[in-house]
């Protein structure tokens, strides 16, 4: 019975932690409730749960993704780049890059399942291959984005932020992929022993592939969100993206070693991640600082996720 | 027509035949022991059968076609289902899931139906009676459970024949009846059931018939009934058993270890002298591994120990110390805590003698290698080379090497949990008999084991544990099998336990 309701603690640590650090934010910092403060939080979040999304998927599947954060980069250059203020081409240059992320993915899937890599290791060559890219391309910021996606970026309906919205969408979709569809199944089956999984008939080259285009793809969509909040194509704006991501995961309950993950949970992660910072801003703690505290939080994260003892 | 027939079968792995010319049959509506030493050739043939591997020769025929499978799932389609060894469930998903992992019911818009899941599911465990939560995980299930989940999902596919690799190991004794009731079950509906042990004992009680494996050759299939285990064991390794060394005399005024053993329930004492080999006995799950490895320096939370000899309490903090105070444990589970699997014979022999085998810290390749070959000789191990990684050797001989790494530390109290589990006929001989020599030369030395007769053939004396606690306590002249047996299982001891 313990054990059932501890359980129950643990799987939802991360509602308990968010609401409390609110709670005590909304109290002690009158900016921090101020309904457009909130919306801007949640701005901010955004491209981040976008990757949260994606992320998850990996994790879960018993592997890590690095190099997210520079595809997003690279569709924030390559998009504004493309679109220079020319609101006809955000369509064409949206599913252009949508299937740059979806490329990049499947290289990474295909890789992976030929040279027996570690995705680690692979991910991380991929980040800095990507960031070459990036760099060969352009060492300054270049073009400007559309005006439908700063909207999207920036814009409210009914004072909620659209972006918000969006991710609303994409966690649901998301959530339900991993738990009520076979391939969720399966995921999470290879994710937890990927041994069992195989002689059970799943393929994991199959998932492994497919992983990596859900995460190519949702780090296209977060490179589009985010070229819509920096207007322009800033070669350094995917930098780091990658870990954040990670962390925010970890803290919403997904184990690193695979098997157990919940995209709702990781949005929970992010909007911490996301409330933290915003403080931090608000209470003009400086950017250095800022770091060491991210530090400890990704430490403090990686705690919370050990396994406890006497579990197996 | 026999269900399964197999004729001339053969299989080779680069150039070394691990089965040669098999031809038997078996019938639907039998139970049929598939027995043999180590190395004869059992797990092949099961893998050719599941689909695992491709003959190298022969046929394999089922109703009297010929078939061949090109994977575990074509056997599967063929309603051909194994249940193996080594458990392929995943720990994180709930019992339902793991059951039909891979063919999960899906509901029109391609979702999951997960109430068809939870029916199928509950139907399946009621048919066989099988008392389990369709919703729990998996890695919250007993061994014994788990094992139940993995023959639920065989029976899914298992409309012909159930193969059941070494199904009784990680088996309580009441869990052992339950099994075999669901077999007999099964094998009454018309199911042909191949039962792979090594427990001649069971394989006596259950089966029908049985076929016997020598060196990758089937010996002979002969009905159960009429067979005693003196003419299995003859079928199987060639010879008759060699009956273990009668126990040497312990020296009355030899050195005595005193030991308190406390758990939630009280302080216990035992002890044991040097020289002398003390059984310890019990179910699985009675507690022998929790006190073995808090004497060796393990303590969990709730089982702690404090050993004295002639008075002095010896440091049994760490391994580290324990191994200092002279008590070494040999695990019961060497892949997971026993052996370095990549690293070869003469760094698994050393490891745990290294700081007297380096000089400040520096390692002596020449003096390690020297020592492990002398250790190694002494207990008869025969290996290709000092160099192989020792996860390539069989298990007896594993065993050998991690008793040799225990003996480089010169230990005065050995304790050994199940030293002869997943080692052959032959050579459980053998480390009975090098557990004698050592007692002999002085050594006390704790003996866990689940097969009673092992028990009653190698120690001077028997405790037996019932949930948690010391419950018998009966000189090896006095103890018998069913003496200790009703103890292990909670029964009224024939001696009180002081």
């Amino acid at each position: 019975m313990f054990r059932m309701r501890w359980r129950m603690v643990e799987h939802n640590a991360i509602w308990l932690l968010l609401g409390s650090g609110a709670l005590a934010a909304a109290m002690f910092v009158p900016a921090f409730r101020d309904p457009e403060n909130l919306a801007n939080v949640m701005r901010q979040a955004a491209v981040l749960g976008v990757l949260a999304i994606g992320q998850t998927f990996v994790i879960t599947a018993g592997m890590i993704d690095l190099s997210i954060g520079q595809i997003a980069g690279l569709v924030v250059v390559l998009s504004s780049a493309m679109i220079n203020g020319d609101t006809a081409m955000t369509l064409p240059v949206v599913v252009l890059m949508l299937c740059v992320g979806a490329g990049i993915g499947l290289v990474n899937g295909i890789l992976l399942n030929t040279l027996r890599l570690h995705p680690l290791i692979l991910t991380l060559g991929m980040m800095s291959v990507i960031q070459g890219a990036i760099f060969t391309y352009t060492d300054r910021s270049i073009g400007r984005t559309s005006e439908l996606l700063t909207t999207l970026a920036n814009g409210s309906f009914l004072g909620i932020p659209l972006s918000a919205i969006a991710v609303a969408l994409l966690v649901g979709a998301g959530h339900l992929a991993l738990t009520r569809t076979r391939f969720g199944y399966h995921l999470v089956a290879a994710g937890g022993s990927p041994e069992s999984a195989r002689r059970a008939g799943i393929s994991l080259s199959r998932i492994r592939l497919a992983v990596f285009v859900i995460s190519g793809v949702t780090a296209a969509l977060a490179g589009l969100l985010l070229a819509g909040r920096l207007g322009t194509g800033y070669p350094l704006a995917g930098n780091g993206l990658e870990l954040d991501a990670i962390v925010a995961v970890v803290l919403g309950g997904t184990a690193l070693s695979g098997g157990r993950g919940s995209v709702i949970r990781s949005i929970g992660g992010v909007l911490l991640l996301a409330c933290i910072s915003n403080l931090l801003n608000l209470l003009e703690v400086s950017a250095y600082l800022q770091m060491f505290i991210k530090g400890l939080i990704v430490i403090l994260a990686i705690l919370i996720n050990q396994p406890r003892k006497g579990e197996a | 027509m026999p269900l399964i027939e197999v004729s001339n079968l053969s299989k080779r792995y680069s150039g070394v035949a691990a089965l040669r010319d098999v031809t038997f049959s078996a019938e639907s509506g039998e139970i049929h022991a598939i027995i043999g030493a180590n190395g004869a050739g059992k797990s092949t043939l099961m893998n050719l059968l599941s689909g695992v591997t491709q003959p190298s020769g022969g046929t394999i025929s089922l109703d009297g076609k010929a078939v061949r499978f090109s994977s575990p799932q074509a056997a599967q389609a063929a309603g051909i289902a194994t249940v193996y060894q080594e458990f392929s469930l995943v720990p994180q998903l709930s019992v339902a899931r793991n059951i039909f992992l891979g063919r999960e019911p899906r509901s029109r818009f391609g979702l999951l139906d997960r109430a068809r899941l939870a029916a199928d599911t509950r139907d399946l465990l009621e048919r066989y009676s099988i008392a389990l939560d369709p919703a729990q995980e998996v890695g919250s299930l007993s061994v014994a459970e788990q094992q139940m989940v993995e023959i639920a999902r065989a029976l899914t596919y298992a409309s012909r024949v159930l193969i059941l690799d070494e199904p009784t190991a990680v088996l309580s004794l009441t869990e052992q009846e339950n099994l075999f009731s669901i077999m007999r079950r099964l094998r009454d509906s018309g199911l042909l059931i191949l039962f792979v042990s090594h427990r001649l004992e069971e394989v006596r009680r259950i089966s029908d018939r049985m076929t016997v494996f020598r060196d990758g050759r089937n010996m002979d299939t002969r009905p159960t009934p009429g067979m005693t285990i003196a003419d299995v064991v003859q079928l199987m390794i060639g010879r008759t058993q060699s009956v273990p060394p009668a126990p040497h005399l312990v020296p009355p005024d030899a050195e005595r270890y005193t030991i308190d053993y406390a758990t939630g329930q009280g302080v216990q004492r035992i002890d044991i002298r040097r020289g002398e080999i003390l059984g310890i006995a019990g179910l699985v799950g009675a507690g022998r591994t929790t006190f073995a490895r808090a004497l060796a320096g393990n303590p969990v939370p709730g089982a702690s120990v404090v050993a004295q000899v002639n008075g002095a309490a010896l440091a049994l903090g760490t391994p580290q110390e324990a191994i200092r105070s002279g008590i070494v444990y040999l695990t019961e589970d060497r892949k997971r805590d026993g052996i370095f699997a990549g690293l070869d014979l003469v760094a698994n022999t050393t490891a745990s003698a290294l700081s007297d085998l380096a000089w400040r810290g520096i390692r002596n390749r020449r003096t390690e290698r020297v020592r492990s070959r002398a250790m190694l000789e002494r207990l008869q191990l025969v290996a290709a080379s000092l160099d192989l990684p020792i996860g390539k050797l069989s298990g007896g001989n594993q065993q050998k090497v991690v008793l040799a790494r225990a003996l480089l530390t010169r230990p005065q109290l050995l304790i050994c949990d199940e030293p002869t589990r997943g080692v052959d006929v032959g050579a459980k001989a053998e480390i009975y008999d090098l557990l004698c020599g050592i007692a002999a030369e002085g050594a006390a030395i704790l003996v866990i084991s689940s097969e009673t007769e092992e028990l009653l053939a190698l120690s001077h004396r028997i405790l037996t544990m019932h949930n948690r606690r010391f419950v018998a306590e009966m000189p090896v002249d006095q103890a018998n099998e069913n003496d200790i047996l009703l103890a292990a299982s909670g029964g009224t001891p024939a001696k009180e336990f002081s």
